[in-house]
């Protein structure tokens, strides 16, 4: 078997646990093998063009440690909400959707690497027609070495939930996430992750949706931690199903961050929404790459995309590549993109009102920033982002 | 006050604009400045607020004995002026209220006042709104987002009268006003009239001046001041044109 050199010491550290079931294990077998044989995305690959790999290929990470705390509130009958290691044992008929076929191909390195190593992670599961409210949330804190979260969040349909995840940590790891979301007929999820891990820290997230006939799936990141992070979503839509995919990334120093979305029209009548919204200060980078694709026979699809960026000193940068595929004939589609600096007489409007320079500049970014989470239902969850964006704001 | 001297202004590295203006403006005087369009009225407006983009290459204005060029945009509304804006911005996402309360409290902070608590802060709000005949909702959106043409100017004195500044500079707060929106607007400028107070009227037209009587009226012209003179002087405007006073 030939093995990449960057993927030879994810080879060593990978220990089969006997005590796994046997479709478990092949499957880790399967998936390490095809990982290997991969190696990393290469940079000649499109959609990792603008992410440098360099600090994970130059240092390996041992597998690590990290503390999982999910938080449930009042859950309802009809609902599953656990630790990926408790539901291998306890629902392994649930915890078997979150490895799929795509894991085992390798086409998606990290995500195979992902299923060979996972040691735990969360899972949601409602059944039809139920409810969840308030929103559950997960607090992930990790220690050090690599740690891979296998997650996995299935709404039966017509049922409907709200879950917010929280990365955050110390010191030189990477995390490594891979969420699985499947939204039933007439189902809708909230999605909400804030990436907030600590400055030395690599993240990867990647999520990937399969929606049926008028599902609804929103999805809401804000990055604000880690030196390197990449955010992957990967939506196939319903027959009439709505996606609204929002985003936003702060980021400082030398951070680099990349959101990569792939939306998928196959049936007819979806509808999807992308705004992302990025402010980059110091040396830092972003890059938001959207592909929106609209197959054959996905006619009446409605879908609108748009990335702006604020470029706040000199030596920050942004990479935006819209991409839209389009096979059928009845569409909508529109992409917008845009860089730019705060509007002087913005600011100079507010200065005039007695407002001091730096406070005025914080009050434009966080309104920009904003923006992307106006569609969020629950004010308070609208609060907490806001918080979240102010503290960053503030510690400039 | 506020004397402004030989006040030479050119673009960022382009053509002059001012070719020395000469003001004095006392406490309790009230001044109008007329002119045709790009005379250079916004351009003295801005600049006495802290407008940036322009070189002053020769003058001085000196306000409350300081050199006010020498100091930032928000020193000087914390000092005291207050500029309301001929084109108002749109700022979506910074609710107006909440946009009011910051820049009231900075400049109370800046004076070492007590800041308003959010109760003290809604107290005030109310009064001065139905002065000015806002309606509540207005103030709940992002600032002058989706106001129309007028609710922006109303906006603008809303903004004064909550500031209560020591010098207040309309540019053409009076343009694009309907009568009865005109004399809400001219009753809120007359409220802030007081000794201890001085108003800069930027104007087109006699019809503000019919409500709010100036004690001097200046016309402006390709960057000086051509004439000053009483509220007459506006009347003879209104009759002979800028061309009758020799513009
Ligand atoms: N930032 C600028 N850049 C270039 N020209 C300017 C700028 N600001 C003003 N001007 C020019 O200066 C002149 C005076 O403008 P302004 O002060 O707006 O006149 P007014 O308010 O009297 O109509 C005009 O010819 C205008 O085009
Ligand atoms: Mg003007």
């Amino acid at each position: 078997m030939a093995v990449k050199t960057e993927a030879a010491p994810y080879l060593d550290v990978f220990r089969p646990n006997a005590g796994e079931p046997a479709w478990l294990r092949d499957a880790r077998a399967k998936a390490r093998d095809a990982f290997v044989a991969r190696g990393f995305p290469s940079r000649r690959d499109e959609a990792w063009r603008f992410t440098n790999l360099r600090p994970l290929a130059d240092k390996p990470f041992e597998p690590g440690h990290g503390k999982l705390e999910l938080k449930p509130g009042s859950l309802p009958k009809g609902a599953w909400f656990a630790s990926m290691a408790r539901t291998l044992i306890e629902k392994p008929e649930i915890a078997r959707r979150a490895i799929g076929e795509s894991d085992l191909a390798g086409g998606q390195p990290f995500a195979s690497l992902n299923a060979a190593m996972f040691a735990d992670g969360f899972v949601l599961a409602l059944d039809e027609g139920v409810t969840l409210d308030p929103p559950v949330e997960i607090v992930h804190s990790a220690g050090d070495g690599s740690i891979n979260l296998r997650n996995l969040i299935v709404l039966a349909p017509s049922s409907r939930a709200t879950i917010v995840e929280r990365y955050c940590g110390e010191g030189a790891y990477w995390t490594n996430t891979v969420t699985t979301v499947s939204v039933g007929a007439g189902a809708s999820l909230t999605h909400v992750k804030v990436q907030d891990e600590g400055p030395e820290a690599i993240h990867f997230g990647m999520v990937r949706a399969a929606l049926e006939p008028a599902a609804t799936y929103r999805n809401f990141g804000l990055t604000l931690g880690a030196n390197l992070s990449r955010q992957d979503v990967q939506v196939a839509h319903g027959i009439g199903s709505i996606v609204d995919l929002a985003g936003a990334y702060l980021q400082r120093g030398d951070q680099d961050t990349t959101n990569a979305v792939v939306v998928d029209h196959a049936a007819p009548g979806a509808t999807t929404r992308e705004l992302f919204k990025g402010v980059l200060d110091k040396r830092s980078h972003g890059a938001f790459l959207g592909t929106i694709r609209v197959r054959e026979g996905a006619q009446k699809t409605d879908a609108k995309q748009t990335s702006r960026a604020l470029l706040l000193s000199d030596r920050a940068s942004v990479d935006t590549k819209p991409e839209l595929e389009i096979l059928a004939d009845d569409v909508k589609c529109a992409h917008g993109a845009a860089v730019g600096d705060l509007d002087k007489d913005t600011l100079f409007y507010l200065r005039a009102r007695g407002i001091g320079i730096d406070e005025a500049r914080r009050m434009l970014i966080e309104a920009f920033v904003l923006e992307a989470f106006e569609t969020v239902e629950q004010p308070e969850l609208r609060g907490h982002l806001a918080a979240r964006v102010r503290v960053w704001l503030e510690a400039a | 006050m506020l004397e402004i001297k030989n006040l030479h202004a050119s673009v960022d590295g382009g053509r002059e604009i001012l070719k020395g203006v000469s003001l004095t403006v006392r406490a309790g005087e009230v001044h109008a400045i007329m002119g045709p369009n790009g005379s250079g009225k916004s351009t003295l407006a801005g600049i006495l607020a802290g407008r940036d983009g322009y070189d002053i290459t020769r003058g001085s204005v000196i306000y409350d004995g300081r050199d006010l060029l020498a100091m930032s945009p928000e020193d000087r509304a914390r000092a005291g002026i207050f500029l309301a804006f001929q084109y108002p911005v749109e700022i979506p996402g910074v609710n107006n209220m909440y946009f009011l309360r910051v820049a009231l409290n900075a400049g109370r902070k800046a004076r070492g006042e007590p800041e308003l608590d959010a109760g003290q802060f809604l107290k005030t709000v109310r009064n001065k709104l139905k002065l000015l005949e806002i309606d509540d909702d207005l103030l709940q959106r992002g600032v002058n987002v989706g106001f129309s043409g007028g609710e922006k100017k109303r906006n603008e004195i809303f903004q004064m009268a909550m500031l209560e500044p020591r010098l207040a500079i309309l540019d053409e707060t009076d343009s694009g006003l309907d009568i009865d929106a005109l004399r809400v607007v001219a009753n809120g400028i007359n409220r802030l009239r007081a000794p201890n107070r001085a108003i800069v009227m930027i104007t087109h037209y006699q019809r503000l001046l019919d409500h709010v009587a100036p004690d001097f009226v200046h016309v402006l012209s390709e960057g000086r001041i051509v004439r000053s003179g009483d509220k007459s002087l506006a009347a003879e405007l209104e009759k002979t044109g800028y061309a009758g006073v020799g513009v």
